[in-house]
């Protein structure tokens, strides 16, 4: 139950990274990909008018939590306090720049929102990035089952650490890379024209740099918490993550190589979710790991609601997520099709 | 509220309150709108009016800009249960988490799936697809609202619960828990609240065309369509709902009604204050001026009833602010009194078809927009500083609840950025319905709806 409800809550997160990083990663690049003001407001077409629908799974992810694992919401978001608020004002100024900046055709206006998009998008990649970084590192749990954090101490990776150290900023960097590539395969669907073709080489540099990075951190990552590989290799669902990882890995070079725009696109949100699942299963059933003392360290198992609470929410959950799938498929054949740069047919953003 | 700055739940508090009545400027009105634009679609379906889809695409522009915000001032919300509230949420977390998360999965994907496809989509869905979506975006907002009600009703008046193993508190039944007395009576009242926001605002907005001689059949629709909702719904605010929630809070919460009313000792034939002055320190109430036996009966159903005063009980369950209370209960009596006279007239005068040109009238239809969101805030504070000093009344306390790690300094600086962050976003959305407002309902058609294209 406790093992089901993990994977639930997990994918909460990953779909809510899948659909919002597309959004990260072309936020990220949308300064670069697009010259003239016609063609930010392209970009901001082929994100614009789905935001609030992929912002609203991070919504779901929080409530889930709250309902299968209080006791980590508990600790971990009070323990990420000054993190979190930072999130939420990126997520705010996100979500306020691309509504109120395509409403005039004032020049300044639109430059100074277009900026604050691309900034709140770079930053929201680089602190769920290093998130990330943090739930694979560690945090310093005390006997309470609580923790505060600086935002950096000394950079180190055991102890008393920081929000920011070395394999935090690290696995940041790869996120803001991994997110932009995958933002700039979203872009190269989506729109034609000059940006289009911007996307397309950015998508396949950005790929690129993502091998190594990639390599980079797992290596790290086994030298951070060398326990997590030894769980990872003898966890089926990890290898199951792994083959993911390979198809889609090689579906995605397929797909930018052989121009299919929508192969390409899928391969990338699969093989995110590839890479979130295989780090979720590796630390299981650690959800947070005490860099204090091993002992410390927040388990599934004692954090999640009770078994009624778990019980009873099996029961509705899964009626909820149809709906939702069914809602998916609506958005994504509403939205389909792509956004030309001189009429946005997607609305007036 | 406490008023010792160095308690590290004032500083929570005061966050969780400034960014939740921030929050819900935005909700209150969408939740009010939504029905306008289900019943003006179903015209515009049943009439073939273009009148109609005119109105619809008009308001769904506002309606989205009011979704957004309320979107993105409502995920803080949500978090400050796990960053300011963690002790709240290991206690209760099996109970409420239920429900925040029933909002998130049943609520909130059904109405942000939609409400793209109800500004954008009305040529791409064709009409009876585009009512479908105005449908199911009003469906998740009202949703939405009861999840969020259900939970605090639990806060308000803890049922369905019970104490687990481990101490902290689980859902012994969903049905009791869902169908809570105290939810369904503030449902009701607090849906009629929304509806009045709505109503008032878009009598509002016919109301300034109609003064400044622009767009005259869509004004005409706005004012006849708010003020008679406005009068229907202002008066279910006060009649059946308003009065059962006081009723409720008699029987449930008797220390509260005492403070809400400034009652310092308890007698029968109690009176009600229309207007006083809490003296706390002295217990009493300030130059009073009284109903006779009102209390009583509106309380308990006769005028002979025996009401409770605070000095029947311990001041360690007296709410923390009762000054606060007592003002923000009597002033939203008060405008509701006069948002009933208000439609009450507005739709006399309609009925004697003077309502266009009675010029002062509308003046003052125009000048009234803001106060339905003044008394709906003061009526959450009532709700909110009366169950004060618990969190879960009776169960558990304000002073258990909040997040030990989190500090003063971590709260301020957090509360300095809502601040600055919110007075931004405030800017750019006044700038930006003031912009819709001036264009006005027949601007797409002046420009051949450039924004349709295909």
């Amino acid at each position: 139950m406790i093992t089901a409800w993990y994977i639930i809550v997990s994918l909460m997160l990953i779909l809510y990274v899948v659909l919002d990083g597309r959004n990260f990663g072309a936020g990220m690049l949308h300064l670069f990909v697009a010259r003239t003001p016609q063609e930010r407001r392209q970009v901001i077409a082929a994100i614009g008018p789905l935001w609030s629908w992929h912002e609203v799974w991070l919504v779901g992810f929080g409530g889930t939590l709250l309902a299968a694992f209080p006791r980590l919401m508990a600790s971990a978001f009070s323990g990420y306090y000054l993190a979190l608020f930072l999130i939420l004002y990126c997520l705010i100024l996100r979500g306020v720049s691309i509504e109120v900046g395509g409403h005039t055709e004032d020049r300044l206006w639109q430059q100074l929102w277009g900026f604050v998009f691309s900034a709140a998008n770079l930053l929201l990649a680089v602190l769920f990035g290093a998130a990330a970084g943090n739930v694979g590192r560690g945090v310093p749990i005390d006997a309470n089952g609580d923790f505060s954090m600086a935002f950096f101490t000394n950079f180190r990776v055991r102890g008393n650490v920081g929000l920011l150290d070395w394999y935090t900023v690290s696995v940041a960097i790869f996120a803001v890379v991994l997110l932009a590539a995958h933002g700039a395969t979203y872009l190269e669907l989506k729109t034609s024209g000059p940006v289009h073709d911007r996307s397309a080489s950015y998508a396949r540099r950005l790929w690129l740099a993502v091998l190594p990075l990639l390599a980079a951190v797992s290596f790290e990552s086994w030298v951070v918490r060398p326990a997590v590989l030894h769980s990872a290799l003898t966890n089926p669902l990890c290898w199951v993550g792994v083959l993911v990882i390979g198809i889609s890995g090689s579906a995605l070079a397929f797909g930018l190589r052989a121009h299919r725009e929508a192969c390409a696109f899928v391969a990338s949100n699969f093989l995110i979710v590839g890479l979130l699942a295989v780090g979720g299963a590796a630390i299981f059933p650690v959800m947070l790991y005490s860099t204090l003392g091993p002992q410390y360290s927040l388990t599934a198992y004692a954090v999640s609601a009770n078994h009624t609470a778990l019980l009873l929410a099996s029961f509705w959950w899964p009626i909820g997520f149809v709906l939702a799938a069914g809602y998916f498929i609506f958005v994504s054949r509403h939205y389909a099709g792509k956004v030309d740069v001189n009429r946005d047919n997607q609305g007036f953003y | 509220m406490n008023t010792n700055l160095t308690d590290p739940a004032f500083w929570s508090r005061f966050q969780f309150a400034f960014t939740i009545i921030y929050h819900y400027l935005f909700p209150q009105l969408t939740m009010g709108l939504a029905w306008f634009l289900v019943y003006w679609k179903w015209r515009a379906l049943k009439t073939s009016d273009e009148e109609y889809d005119r109105a619809v695409r008009f308001w769904a522009k506002i309606f989205g800009l009011n979704f957004a915000v309320g979107v993105v001032t409502g995920i803080p919300m949500e978090f400050q249960f796990g960053t300011n509230w963690g002790g709240f949420a290991r206690h209760a977390g099996g109970v409420i988490g239920q429900t925040l998360a029933m909002e998130g999965m049943f609520a909130f994907f059904l109405e942000s799936a939609f409400i793209g496809a109800l500004i954008w989509g009305e040529k791409r869905l064709g009409p009876r697809n585009h009512f479908f979506a105005a449908i199911a975006v009003a469906l998740g907002s009202w949703l939405s609202g009861f999840f969020i009600l259900v939970t605090n009703a639990f806060m308000q008046h803890p049922v369905g619960y019970r104490v687990g193993l481990d101490g902290s508190l689980e859902i012994a039944n969903l049905r009791s828990y869902l169908f809570n007395p105290w939810a369904i009576v503030q449902l009701a009242h607090n849906q009629s609240a929304a509806l009045v926001t709505g109503s008032f605002v878009v009598a509002a907005v016919g109301a300034y065309y109609a003064l400044r001689q622009e767009h005259p059949t869509q004004s005409k629709l706005y004012l006849r369509g708010g003020t008679l909702v406005g009068l229907v719904a202002s008066l279910l605010v006060a009649g059946p709902t308003g009065d059962r929630q006081a009723k409720m809070v008699a029987d449930y919460q008797p220390v509260t009604l005492a403070a809400m009313e400034g009652k310092f000792v308890g007698s029968s034939r109690a009176g009600i204050a229309v207007i006083g002055q809490p003296n706390v320190a002295a217990r009493r109430l300030d130059n009073p001026i009284e109903f006779p036996d009102a209390l009583s009966f509106l309380a308990y159903g006769t005028f002979t009833s025996y009401v409770h005063g605070l000095d029947e009980y311990p001041q360690s369950v007296w709410p923390d602010n009762i000054e606060l209370l007592y003002y923000a209960y009597h002033l939203m009596i008060t405008l509701g009194v006069m948002f009933i006279a208000l439609t009450a007239f507005a739709t006399f005068q309609n009925w004697r078809k003077r309502l266009m040109s009675t010029t002062w009238l509308l003046w003052i239809i125009l000048l009234a927009f803001p106060f339905p969101y003044i008394a709906n805030t003061l009526g959450w504070m009532t709700a909110e500083l009366g169950r004060q000093p618990w969190l879960l009344y009776n169960i558990f306390r304000t002073s258990e609840g909040y997040s030990r790690v989190v500090n003063n300094g971590d709260a301020t600086f957090t509360l300095i950025g809502f601040v600055g962050l919110y007075f931004v976003i405030g800017l750019a959305f006044l700038y930006l319905v003031g912009r819709e407002l001036e264009r006005g309902p027949d601007w797409q058609k002046q420009n051949s709806q450039p924004t349709e294209a295909h």
